[in-house]
This record gives C-alpha cells, structure tokens and sequence, in this order.
C-alpha cells in the first residue's frame, strides 16, 4: 500500500507534560468546537489545550509530544483535539487512554503509545524527546536519558504511515482497483447535493 | 488441542474471525465479519465517504445487511427520500440482505429472531447497541462510523478485549427484572462498586442465575450495561430454544483468562429506575415513586421481544391508562408484532388505551417517532435517556423494566409494579 503521508514513525520534539484524567471536552478542545463540528485544523490549532493552559497555543511547534498519566482523552470521544494535534504531527505517551478517545486519535493519524508506566517522570515541560513509535525506544535528550515503553502494535504503525484511517482506505482503493468508481450510473441526492451512485473517481 | 492455551468466548469468536487458532487480549486484529448490519440512520453517510474517496463498490456485499428501524413511517418528506436513496444504494452496491420499511423490522433483535445471528458468530454493526447479539453468544463489534471502512476493506481493526467475568447466582424477586440488573450493574461499574475496569472490557455473565433468564431477559441485560464504555456483552451459554447446531467453539474455557470476576446475586436486586441523564444513574424505584408522567414507551432494541410485552400485558388484566398519559407499544419486530396480533395481546393493550406503533425503535431514535414535549417527562424502555433522546432536550426521560413502565402508564405516574404483578 502507498503511503500517502504524513506522520513519521519516529519523531523528536519538546515535551508539554499532563497529569491524570485529562478530558477531551474542556480539557485538549472546548466541546463547543465538537458541537459545532468543527474540522479545520487551522481553526482548532489555537485552542488546543486553552481550557488547562492558556499559553499552550503560543507554544507548542509541530513534532511536540504531549505526556499524559492515566485515562487521557477521557470523556465523550470527540475528535476535534486529535485532529489539531495530527495537523501539528504531535505525539503522545500516556499511561492509559479509553479505547475509544485512543481509536479516535490513531483515526486522525495521531500516534500514541499507551501503558507508558513513568513517562512524567522520565520527561519534564520542555525537556526535547526522540520517540520510536514501532518500537517504543525513547531518548531524552535534555536529560541524557532513555527508556523502552511498548510499542505501538504494527497494525496502528501502518495506519499511522498513511495518515489515518482516510489515507488508509485510499490505500486500499489504489490496491483494488475493481472497487473503483466507473461511469454511468443514476445518482442520489442526499441532503440537498446529488451524489452520483457512480462517477469517475477522485482519490486523495 | 488439549494443549492449547486457554481462551474466553471473546478469543475463540475473534481468533475464528481472523484464521487463527489463538489471539490474546491487547492482540490488534483484522477479524472478518460473518454480517456488517448498518441502518437507515447511516447509509447515505456511509455512501457519501465512501464514494468520496473513488469507491464504486464494497467488497463484501453478501455480508451486508441493511435495516430499517429508526425512521420505520417516514415521518417526513426527507425520510420519503432517505428510503429510496437506502433502496439505490443497496442495488448499487448488490448489498446483500435488505430489510426495507416495515420489514424485519429492529435490526437489533430480527436477526436473533430469524437465526440470522447465532452463537459463536462475529459480526461489525453500526449501532452500539448490537451488543444485544450475547444473548445468543454471538459477538457484535459496534464500530461506529468506522462501519465504512469494514464495508470498504471487509474489516476494521480491533483490539481483543479483556473479559470481566460475573457470575450470577439465585434468581430475580417476583416484580423485578434483568433490566433493574442492568441499571444496577450499570451504576456500580460507574462507581467503581467491584474495583474492575470496565472501559473496552467484555462482560460475560454466567453462573447459575443465568438459567433462570429467558431470551428477553438476557437481551435486556446485555442492553442496559451497552452505554457505560464497555467493548460487549456476552451470555456464556445461550438460552434453551436458541438453535447451537453446527456452531463452533465459542464457550469460554474453564480456565479462561479473565481479567476479573465476581459473583452477583439476582435475589438482592429491586426494582430500579434509571434517571434522567443516562443508563448508569441508577436509583430504588421507591425513591422516585409518584413522579407524574407525560409519556411511557414499551419497546426499542433492549426491551422489544415477545416474552417483554407478555409480562408487561399481565400487568393490565382490568387497568386502563391514565388520562393524560401517552403510551406507547413498540414490537421490536415485525414477527413479534404479528405474534402480538395473533394471540391478543395487542387486543389488551388497545383495550387499555395504548397506541401501537410499527416495528422498530419507536421515540428511543431521536424522537422522529411519538416525541416527548419540551419540561414533559417519560418512563421508557428505551436504550438510553440523555437529553434530547426522545425529542425535546429538555423533556425528561426514566428508564425502568417492562413491568415498571406499565405499572407507571397505569398509575399515570413512576409506580412499583410488584402489587401489579401476578405472582
């Protein structure tokens, strides 16, 4: 499968550290940008993390980790934070995350590791960071230290290379090409746009 | 293989869905779905990204199921349209099993009903509450939107859940039912009552006390704990009267891996209301009894199989409804509706001034069907009670048992059902 893009299985950034139980809604992303289904990264980059640190925005740089203790991206699952978070290629490392906040995340193409028992104290605020993602390795740069935590499973690496679970099932369209859309076929309209049942395709 | 390492039914269903003689809880796995059931509420979505991206087809039809359950009477000009636009989609796509309007009727229960769905099956649903499927032993994954990408691919990625284990013992007091079970379960694993983790945990009930549930019941079970974040529901073996022939392993090992495990006694359990705001606000019926009602609905996906209306029509030898109380009868099926007819029980419900809907999820879908009115208040059967569920958001919406709802639409207000209940 064609990798279409985006984030690199390994990264190196500057850490901004979390503690436990932070919430998606009012916590990386006020839930008002959800209800709105808001999904411009460029809209949602400057209230990343507003609600708990106001001077995150004005310093965060792409490639940073986010480090984060128990049950990160609590709450309902909304995805506005993870998609503010892949547009700036972020990582994170957490002890643990709720399934669905963590199918959310690896969805948008965010990588993540989980069940990172001691990351707080193996990276402060700031400290700069090299994470391996397929294999877990991770490098502390500031500290001149380094742990192993587990890897990503290979089957979220792969999503992950291409982008997200979009990039992924382009892929797929580009190794089947008989599911591909031909010509000539009638069409539906759905909420007031027509959409053809069939038509030339357009792929990512 | 006698040698083999030990599995829980979660296992076995999934290492059977990707090929494997083994797979482990935290293993990420494309299983393969024997049936992908989507309904009406996301079919045009489904199409609509799917063909943004180039697709012209899926890649297994014969697999696909689509339902119709959420907007049975299309109660609008949009619905008119949603249901054609269902009907091209599904030639287009040569989906292989459709169930128009007014057939099959809930997608959550008709596939039991029929021996579509049977034990030890994997499927992928849309809808959540497809958890329904353990009553039978049958494993439904909800994946949610992600449903595209298993009609695309023909699967979806999956990380085999841990098991959380409870084993019932004794038997449910006359008045109460799975449903109380439910709301109670539901609670404590909120309030970490049992100190387990619940989040993407399957539930597998058995012991002795599963023997004393019937199907209905066991649906209800498996409905009532679906919302507070766990991966599924699963009976460790299926009731009397579900067809086991020619089904594979899918009963845990005696020496199972499971994360945890505890016993639960039916006979402590009373009946319960859950509050308005969700499933898991468990509260003692009695605390509540009095609160006037507005609305009361018998059916949806957790409470919508024959046995349910059974019990709630004994509850009404000689009782009206209360003026001023709407209430409503939902067979969950378009066989059990026709059961209803032919053996009178719809004949008592009419008796008592109930109004009959068709087949499906009645006002639990959004309230596109019989909605409750701004500050009025349900008791319901219905899946789930956050606000705005049955219409207006500020409508207020218990959840209680089938007995519970029809002693309330009786009283024309929350009332025991026990006095009611023959013994």
């Amino acid at each position: 499968m064609k990798a279409s893009m985006t984030n690199p299985l390994t990264q190196r950034g500057r850490c901004h550290v979390f503690g436990d139980g932070i919430p998606l809604d009012e916590g990386v992303m006020a839930f008002k940008y959800a209800i709105g289904r808001i999904t411009d990264p460029e809209q949602l980059i400057p209230h990343l993390f507003e609600d708990i640190d106001p001077t995150f925005a004005a310093r965060v740089q792409p490639g940073d980790f986010v480090i984060a203790g128990r049950d990160f991206g609590c709450g309902k699952p909304h995805i506005q934070g993870f998609i503010a978070m892949a547009a700036l290629h972020m990582g994170v490392l957490c002890t643990s995350m709720p399934y669905k906040a963590m199918r959310g995340a690896i969805s948008k193409g965010l990588p993540v590791l989980t069940g990172c028992e001691g990351a707080a104290e193996f990276a402060r605020n700031g400290d700069d960071i090299e994470v391996n993602f397929a294999t877990g390795q991770a490098i502390n740069h500031t500290q001149g230290t380094h742990k192993t935590f587990p890897a990503m499973p290979s089957v979220l690496q792969d999503i992950i290379a291409h982008g997200g679970a979009q990039g992924q099932l382009a892929a797929w369209l580009d190794a089947h090409a008989e599911q591909r859309a031909g010509a000539g076929a009638p069409s539906v309209m759905i909420d007031g746009t027509t959409v053809h049942l069939v038509r030339k395709a357009v792929v990512a | 293989m006698t040698n083999a390492a030990p599995m829980t039914a979660t296992q076995k269903i999934l290492a059977r869905a990707c090929q494997r003689s083994h797979v482990a809880p935290g293993e990420v796995i494309y299983p393969e779905p024997e049936w992908v059931i989507v309904h009406d509420g996301f079919v045009e979505t489904a199409y609509k990204e799917l063909h943004s991206l180039g697709y012209g087809s899926i890649a297994h039809p014969e697999r696909v199921m689509f339902v119709t359950d959420h907007e049975v009477s299309y109660g609008s000009q949009r619905a008119v349209e949603r249901g054609r636009n269902i009907r091209q989609i599904a030639k287009a796509w040569k989906v292989g099993q459709v169930y128009d309007a007014g057939r099959g009727g809930h997608g959550h229960i008709f596939p039991m009903e029929q021996g579509l769905v049977r034990p030890g099956m994997f499927l992928f649903a849309y809808d959540m509450h497809c958890t329904n499927f353990g009553a039978v032993g049958a494993l439904a994954m909800a994946a949610g939107t992600e449903v595209t990408a298993v009609l695309a691919t023909g699967s979806l990625w999956t990380r085999v859940p841990e098991t959380v284990r409870i084993d019932l013992q004794g038997q449910l007091p006359r008045g109460s039912h799975a449903r109380d079970v439910g709301f109670l379960l539901a609670h404590g694993f909120a309030q970490g009552r049992w100190g387990v983790e619940h989040d993407y945990r399957v539930i597998e009930f058995g012991g002795p006390g599963i023997d004393t549930l019937d199907l209905a019941s066991r649906v209800a079970l498996c409905n009532s704990i679906t919302e507070m974040g766990v991966a599924n529901v699963l009976f460790a073996t299926p009731p009397p009267g579900v067809d086991t022939h020619g089904a594979p392993d899918f009963i845990s090992d005696a020496n199972a891996p499971y994360e945890s495990r505890f016993d639960f006694d039916l006979g402590s359990v009373s009946p319960q209301v859950a509050l308005p705001g969700g499933p898991d606000r468990a509260e003692r019926l009695d605390k509540v009894l009095g609160q006037p009602i507005d609305h009361a609905t018998l059916g949806a996906c957790g409470s919508g199989m024959y046995q349910d209306f059974a019990d709630a029509a004994r509850l009404f030898q000689g009782q009206r409804v209360a003026d001023g109380v709407r209430f409503f009868v939902v067979p969950g099926t378009a066989q059990t509706a026709r059961r209803m007819a032919d053996d009178g029980l719809t004949q008592i419900f009419l008796d008592a001034g109930a109004i009959m809907l068709p087949p499906g999820c009645g006002p639990c879908a959004g309230g596109s069907m019989a909605p409750l009115g701004p500050a009025e208040v349900s008791i319901a059967t219905a899946a789930t009670n956050h606000a705005g569920r049955f219409g207006a958001h500020d409508g207020q919406i218990y959840l209680g048992s089938p007995l519970t709802v029809a002693a309330s639409a009786i009283a024309g207000c929350l009332a025991d059902p026990r006095p009611l209940t023959p013994a």
